[in-house]
């Protein structure tokens, strides 16, 4: 969760009580689309935008975090805490907006010409733009 | 060495310096059935002789050249589409281009991989694999083999493997491409692990498509020409490098390499590209997969280039080198005797002479422990 400064702009998300645990709300502003995620009582709000071609992010599948150590014994973890994109499926860590496999990082090292033409939209390290989230006044607020 | 120069061929051509020369596939044979019978038990030397081999022919369409092979050689050293007489294999090759190691990759008994008895098959990969020690590899020190084994018989082909895998000869067990189900399978790790244990390299070679056990030579059908056959080939060594990707082959076997003969190199970059992104989109599915797929076939992953591909210009051929990383991953075979093989002198003649000698040496011996026992 980013801190918030003075020169943020204050929004209200909606009251707390239409954002229980595991649910999420995707807000309109000036042009601007963001998801706010309560993961657990713990507030995440995420640019709904994937850095991959400009989808919908927020609005893919929750799902979590996919791991195997061995080869045919796949596991779930931390479910509910990943957001796949609606498109291509890459997903992204709600709590951080960085990339689970880091697609930055990948294409850098693998396309050193930019094969894949992604615009640098998420930062260098393959994440997508995060936001501050409060609980005010039993409201959901963001700084944006 | 590097003074020397290869022996010129007939037509005034003008060969490249002497560099050394690992060839990754030269075709070996047995003359006729009856060079198997005195490596096999009395029951199988008696279905040898009364029913013969597994039935499973190479020659399922009409190949190139006559029965697939050159037809500038001597009919007396071949049968089919592969060289049966040492002397000359290594007069009108070894000797002719400078070759310092020779693959043996066989293809007498690529059929008894997809045979139903999978018991007979596998005593037939004994029975060539005796015979090649005793006819090739004791005959001259450059040669170097893929020796046979029954890949639907897993068990089979460990026990072959524990019984010759250690002769400084042996470097890696062939695995014909035609079979009923990819290679990265489990069913196929006991070799892997035999393989890792005794530093052989899985070798995968066309040739089983379409036979005996495995079904349609393609998922469209059946070809009707050679020719058809032989464009559906990247599609099967796409499968099986797939299924070693995500069944994560790679990670069971760290140590393993595998090599991918005759199956070009025009249909790889494409498909490296391919592989990474759908890894990013479905990577949730086999989360054992830990790297991009490409960095696995960069680490575990050879292949040989022929039959290369023409290409428009030296510089798109460059370009395609650079995108296969083929400093790492490219070996040169030449597919000696048939129809369509490289020519050692006159392929690459035109690249960067430090990637030639990798290439041309070093790639393939970083894998094939070619200076094993040496």
């Amino acid at each position: 969760m980013a801190a918030a400064t003075n020169t943020q702009m204050r929004l209200v998300v909606c009251p707390a009580a239409e954002l229980p645990p595991g649910s999420r709300r995707i807000i309109e502003h000036e042009g601007r689309s963001i998801g706010v995620f309560n993961l657990g009582g713990q507030l995440f709000a995420l640019k709904n935008v994937c850095p991959h071609k400009y989808a919908p992010l927020c609005e893919g599948p929750l799902t979590g975090l996919a791991t195997g150590d061995r080869p045919g014994t796949p596991a779930l973890e931390r479910v509910g805490e990943i957001v796949r994109c609606p498109w291509h499926g890459w997903e992204f860590d709600i709590r951080t907006g960085r990339s689970v496999f880091n697609p930055h990082r990948v294409r850098t090292k693998s396309y050193p010409a930019g094969f894949e033409c992604i615009e640098p939209g998420g930062g260098a390290a393959g994440s997508v733009e995060t936001f501050a989230v409060a609980l005010e006044d039993r409201h959901v607020v963001i700084y944006i | 060495m590097s003074t020397l120069t290869h022996p010129q061929p007939a037509g005034g051509v003008v060969l490249a310096p002497r560099i050394t020369i690992a060839d990754t596939d030269i075709h070996h044979a047995i003359r006729s059935n009856s060079d198997l019978l005195p490596y096999l038990s009395a029951v199988n030397r008696e279905r040898l002789t009364r029913f013969g081999g597994t039935g499973a022919a190479f020659h399922w369409f009409n190949n190139g050249g006559v029965e697939g092979h050159r037809t500038d050689l001597p009919e007396s050293g071949l049968n089919g589409a592969a060289v049966c007489d040492v002397a000359c294999l290594v007069r009108d090759h070894l000797d002719r281009y400078g070759v310092d190691y020779g693959l043996l990759t066989g293809l007498s008994v690529y059929g008894a991989s997809v045979w139903p008895d999978v018991d007979y098959g596998s005593a037939l990969c004994s029975a060539f694999n005796d015979y090649t020690l005793e006819h090739w590899l004791a005959k001259d020190s450059r040669l170097r083999f893929a020796m046979a084994i029954c890949t639907q018989d897993p068990a089979g082909a460990v026990k072959e493997i524990e019984r010759l895998g250690s002769h400084p000869q042996i470097v890696g067990v062939l695995m014909p491409t035609g079979a009923p189900r990819p290679f990265g399978n489990r069913f196929y790790d006991p070799i892997y692990a035999a393989c890792e244990a005794h530093g052989l390299v899985p070798t995968l070679h066309l040739g089983t498509e379409g036979l005996a056990t495995v079904g349609a030579p393609t998922a469209a059908g059946w070809p009707s020409y050679y020719v058809e056959s032989r464009l559906a080939r990247p599609g099967v060594y796409q499968a099986h490098l797939a299924s070693f990707i995500f069944q994560g082959t790679f990670e069971k076997f760290p140590r393993l390499r595998v090599a991918f003969l005759e199956c070009g190199i025009g249909w790889l970059p494409s498909f490296l590209w391919q592989m990474d992104s759908d890894w990013k989109a479905v990577r949730y599915q086999t989360p054992w997969v830990k790297k991009l797929p490409s960095e696995y076939v960069q680490e575990h992953v050879r292949f040989n280039s022929q039959p290369l591909v023409e290409s428009p210009s030296p510089a798109v051929l460059d370009q395609m080198l650079e995108w296969i990383y083929a400093d790492r991953t490219l070996m040169f075979g030449s597919d000696f005797p048939h129809f369509d093989f490289d020519e050692p002198t006159q392929t690459f003649k035109n690249i960067d002479e430090g990637l030639r000698r990798r290439i041309f040496h070093h790639n393939a011996a970083a894998i094939f422990n070619l200076r094993k026992g040496t």
